[in-house]
């Protein structure tokens, strides 16, 4: 029996089994993409198949630089896949955090303990980041890993800079759905909160690569602050900082507004 | 509440209030014994031995799984996540729903022990008999407004009583309706029904000189009287 000692640990032993699902997910999609690149990189008209890419795409993909493994990742993985498979999480998981418990009915008597409103969304928030930490380690493990059986190349440094930039994404957009889970009490609001904003960010960050009067705003998109010339290969980005600072404002706005709001009661 | 704070010091009252909701939920996967654990761990800490008592008093098995308990199984686990930190103040919403006649004797004989070891116990319900059976105070709440506040015993005394007269001669049905507080006067051959409030003395002393054969009074319950504060009355 789990030694239910607090709501973070109840929180997280209630994600046991996606976290194991998940985990795995990561590890066979980069295990078959990394599969593919003795492939790729054998393949004689590489540079026509690239050029053949009209210049958006190569540009939103990264196609250029699909002649090294970092590149390949880079386009293959960490451009689109994977902060999907990140945001989806985080998304998922944040906007159950409170009102999960809400809609189900049990935040009734959770809240008649001596754990407060504030301390409740502390728990919550803090079991989302460990979540999320989890699969960027896994994401971690499993890049050097495939690199090393299918000839990649990526150093530590590199895997360790890519799962950074999707925790963070991840973390960004799942404490946005979670402030929004706290304050409105409806999973399915925060949900298409979250969501929305995640696609408005992701448009601007492809639009802003393309259109020049909108260039200037891309640095305002998280997936340029995660992705831009990277992540692999990118070193450790200024702009990372962006990201849990986001996070950290969405998760203080929403405690004081969840601490003073009645919730619902069936 | 009791003696603290409750924005200041929210930690240090709600370790000493044991809630039950009206609608309780607890989390479908975990078992009985889970829940109560956790629960109790976020309370600060519960004696494992107290947990235990309290199921096997209410006949709940803790091993098995909430999603697999009946609604009556569910209801206990809340009692017992409710009453196991022994709390000095015990706010129950509709308890008694779904509970068999055996446990919800059981539950009433635990509300008394409660109140005997001086707990204050708030009790909300629509059973009328259950909170004649254990209540001291009695609260009456019409629309959101608590329109009466009085124990059970004055409550009674102040409630409408139902009398069956027989007199020895024929009925003195117009001196009877003179009298204050009575109501509802029917003479029917020796008999009179009426329906008097608060004391009885005047009645008795006007209807005494008649010659009364026998009397029947209906003692009310607290349903009638909860009728009366819904009714015309309220």
């Amino acid at each position: 029996m789990t030694m239910l000692t607090n709501v973070f640990v109840k929180t997280l032993r209630d994600q046991r089994r996606a976290l194991a699902g998940w985990s795995m997910g990561l590890a066979v999609l980069v295990l078959l993409e990394a599969a593919l690149w003795p492939t790729v990189r054998n393949m004689g008209n590489l540079q026509d198949f690239i050029a053949s890419y009209p210049e958006a795409l190569r540009e939103l993909f990264k196609i250029d630089q699909f002649a090294t493994g970092n590149g390949f990742f880079n386009g293959e993985l960490y451009s689109l896949m994977l902060p999907i498979l990140f945001l989806v999480y985080g998304i998922g998981r944040g906007a159950r955090a409170v009102a999960g418990e809400e809609e189900a009915g049990t935040l009734e008597v959770l809240l008649t303990t001596r754990v407060s409103p504030v301390s409740l969304v502390l728990h919550k928030a803090a079991a989302l980041a460990v979540a999320v930490a989890g699969l960027g380690v896994v994401l971690f493990v499993a890049v050097l890993l495939s690199s090393s059986a299918f000839g990649l190349g990526v150093t530590p440094a590199d895997a360790l800079t890519g799962s950074l930039s999707m925790v963070l994404l991840g973390l960004e957009f799942g404490m946005l759905a979670l402030a929004v889970s706290a304050v409105s009490g409806r999973h399915a609001v925060a949900v298409a909160a979250a969501s929305a904003l995640a696609v408005a960010a992701y448009l601007l960050y492809a639009a802003g690569g393309l259109v020049d009067a909108l260039r200037s705003w891309r640095g305002v998109s998280p997936f340029q602050q995660a992705l831009a010339d990277g992540p692999l290969g990118a070193g450790l980005p200024a702009s990372y900082v962006w990201m849990p600072l986001a996070a950290a404002v969405f998760l203080f706005v929403a405690l004081p507004v969840f601490d003073r709001r009645d919730i619902t009661v069936h | 509440m009791l003696g603290a704070d409750v924005v200041a010091d929210r930690e240090a009252v709600q370790r000493r209030i044991g809630y039950l909701p009206g609608d309780f939920v607890a989390y479908p996967d975990l078992t009985a014994a889970e829940y109560l654990r956790y629960i109790g761990n976020l309370r600060g800490g519960v004696d494992p031995s107290a947990t235990a008592r309290l199921a096997k008093r209410l006949d709940l098995d803790p091993g098995v799984t909430i999603s697999a308990m009946s609604h009556g199984n569910r209801q206990k686990v809340g009692i017992v996540q409710a009453f196991q930190h022994d709390p000095e103040l015990l706010i129950l919403d509709d308890t008694t729903k779904g509970l068999d006649p055996l446990v919800q004797h059981e539950f009433l004989a635990m509300l008394r022990e409660a109140r005997a070891a001086g707990r204050t116990v708030f009790l909300c319900s629509h059973v009328l008999s259950e909170v004649e059976a254990v209540a001291d105070t009695v609260g009456i709440l019409r629309k959101g407004r608590l329109v009466e506040v009085a124990t059970v015993a004055d409550l009674k005394a102040k409630a409408l009583r139902r009398l069956d007269i027989t007199f020895e001669g024929p009925p003195p049905a117009d001196v009877l309706r003179a009298v204050p507080g009575v109501a509802d006067v029917a003479a029917n051959g020796a008999g009179v029904q009426l329906v008097v409030t608060g004391s009885m003395a005047g009645l008795f002393a006007a209807a005494a000189p008649y010659g009364i054969a026998s009397l029947v009074s209906h003692e009310p319950d607290l349903e009638e009287i909860f009728l009366t504060y819904y009714g015309e009355r309220g």
